[in-house]
């Protein structure tokens, strides 16, 4: 710690991405002399290269579909086609209105100084960014995740696309493997599949979506396989990689321990992130583990003038939380007396593929891995008028409830619009709400949202 | 982002001097010595060390002797964990 008061800024932040920019405005509001340090886009992965242009993208997919699928509603959509550099033109300008093309303009504006190039911290107030030194009170380490790739032989000479370079293709590859079968995993193998690609998914988990409950992982699979002839091999890991006549020969190995050789024109890696901590923590007195940043509940790390949020801390790696800890760290360090926690207990987990797979809360395995007594409804959403007027044949609302006192403990929603119909179970849930106050509400006809009122009228009964 | 000799290490005493490559080659080239590695072997496993962290240097222009020790350290087990121990212990008892 420098022993003068005399620092050059009251924060620093590392990464203007979600989880240090939220914090850098608002201090910057209160009167603190902030600066921010990014060593890459500003605005971070979300907006540039993350959330933003992929639901661009999925948008132009969902609509290209729905035309292709519109006969049954009266519209004649035969000659429907897509011409892909249009579809990327119009992800580039999705990006290019979030404001990150302006973001360091609105921070100059604002009194903010920003520093391009990569902090390194020298102690627990200095950090160095090329030749400059720069001192600060506190710091809000928000440097975000570096993709993990997993160490297959033969992958880094053939080559391979990461989410980063796959929304960046001015035409969909005509066959692409991708090796994870998560949130990412998904929402691309889905987005290719309507534009026509074979699609070819790899993981060594048991189920897609594993992170979510069982029920959405076996809805997804079964919808990629159905609708979009997707191959999808659970609990295989890929040997190795190699080119072969210009295309890329995949060796895939199963549980059993049976190969099985697939040729495709790209490999799409969607192994998820680690958090960036190369940045000299250990100078700084910052712990961390495995990638992760630990912190406490006030997001402070093991320096106390030393913040974190968003990738690099988990334990949601969404822009959703990393805001929420961004806030959370801003307000720590304006108002040191009166610190607020971060509560996770409610934290919306949204993929969105068609249907969009929602949650919030514990999966139906947590519970039971925790050994909390529950009770659990699964109620498809033909049952309500909407999915009628809207020719929707498949998707649900499951919700988790205690079984003693009903009190709303977790749900999945496979359902269109399910991203916006999970909030209301977020809020049920953070609220520690019954299923039967839920169940009690007047919901609008016809909506989506009646399911949820079915499903927890439902659950009071069981 | 430059010559690497242009790097500035940051010593414990907060002083800062200029990379030197060849300190680093002896500590790690000693270390191995210091756990019988043959001279040949010793010399490859430092060049191969010296060589590591220079590029993990290669995007920064200020670090600490300490962010040295514990790259080469790292990079030092995969060779030679016996050497890797010495290494780290001495630099911290030192």
């Amino acid at each position: 710690m420098k022993k003068n008061k005399h620092f050059d800024y009251d924060l620093i932040v590392i990464g203007s991405g979600a989880g240090g920019s939220v914090a850098a405005h608002i201090a910057n509001k209160a009167g603190l002399s902030v600066a921010i340090i990014e060593s890459n886009l500003i605005g971070g992965e979300c907006p540039n290269v993350g959330c933003v242009p992929t639901k661009a993208l999925l948008q132009a997919a969902e609509i290209y579909e729905a035309a292709k699928n519109s006969s049954k509603f009266g519209i004649r959509g035969a000659n429907v086609g897509y011409n892909y550099p249009s579809i990327k033109a119009w992800k580039d300008l999705a990006v290019k209105r979030t404001g990150t093309y302006l973001g360091e303009e609105i921070y100059s504006k604002e009194g903010i100084h920003v520093i391009h190039g990569s902090a390194h911290f020298i102690n627990p107030n200095e950090v160095t960014v090329g030749r400059a030194r720069y001192s600060a009170r506190n710091f809000l380490i928000a440097t975000g995740g570096k993709l993990a790739i997993p160490p297959i032989e033969g992958l880094e000479k053939t080559g391979f696309l990461t989410f980063h370079e796959a929304i960046n293709l001015i035409r969909p590859p005509r066959s692409l493997a991708i090796i994870g079968g998560g949130a990412i995993g998904c929402e691309f193998a889905q987005l290719f599949a309507i534009f026509g690609t074979k699609v070819h998914i790899i993981d060594i988990a048991p189920r897609l979506l594993a992170r979510e409950d069982i029920d959405a992982g076996k809805f997804i699979e079964e919808r990629f396989k159905k609708q979009y002839s997707i191959t999808v091999s659970m609990e295989s890991a890929v040997d190795k990689v190699e080119s072969f006549g210009g295309r890329k020969r995949i060796t895939i190995k199963n549980k059993q321990g049976e190969s099985q050789i697939i040729a495709v024109e790209e490999i799409l890696i969607a192994t998820g992130k680690r958090g960036l901590v190369d940045i000299g923590l250990e100078n700084a007195g910052v712990h961390y583990e495995n990638s992760t940043i630990s912190t406490d509940r006030f997001m402070q790390t093991t320096q106390k003038n030393i913040y974190a949020a968003g990738d690099c801390v988990g334990p949601y790696q969404f822009t959703h939380t990393a805001t929420y800890q961004s806030r959370i760290v801003a307000n720590n360090i304006i108002h040191p007396r009166k610190k607020i926690s971060a509560d996770y207990q409610a934290v919306p987990r949204c993929i969105f593929t068609n249907p969009e797979i929602a949650s919030v809360g514990p999966t139906e395995q947590e519970l039971i891995a925790k050994k909390i007594k529950y009770k659990q409804v699964n109620v498809p959403i033909t049952v309500i008028g909407r999915a009628n007027t809207s020719d929707i044949s498949d998707g649900f609302v499951k919700i988790l409830a205690d079984s003693k006192t009903g009190v709303l403990l977790g749900a999945t929603i496979a359902s269109p619009h399910g991203g916006e119909m999970i909030h209301e179970l977020t809020l049920a849930i953070q609220n520690n709400m019954k299923a039967e106050q839920v169940a009690n509400t007047i919901h609008a006809f016809p909506t989506w949202s009646e399911a949820i009122r079915v499903a927890c009228a439902k659950i009071m009964r069981s | 982002m430059g010559n690497i000799m242009e790097k500035r290490i940051v010593k414990k005493s907060n002083h800062t001097e200029g990379y030197q490559r060849h300190k680093l080659i002896n500590s790690v080239r000693a270390s191995c010595l210091g756990v019988h590695d043959f001279v040949g072997s010793a010399e490859l496993t430092a060049k191969r060390v010296c060589e590591h962290v220079e590029q993990w240097l290669e995007s920064k222009h200020e670090v600490t002797s300490a962010d040295i020790r514990r790259i080469a350290g790292k990079s030092l087990f995969k060779y030679n964990p016996d050497a890797a121990y010495i290494y780290i212990t001495i630099n911290e008892i030192n």
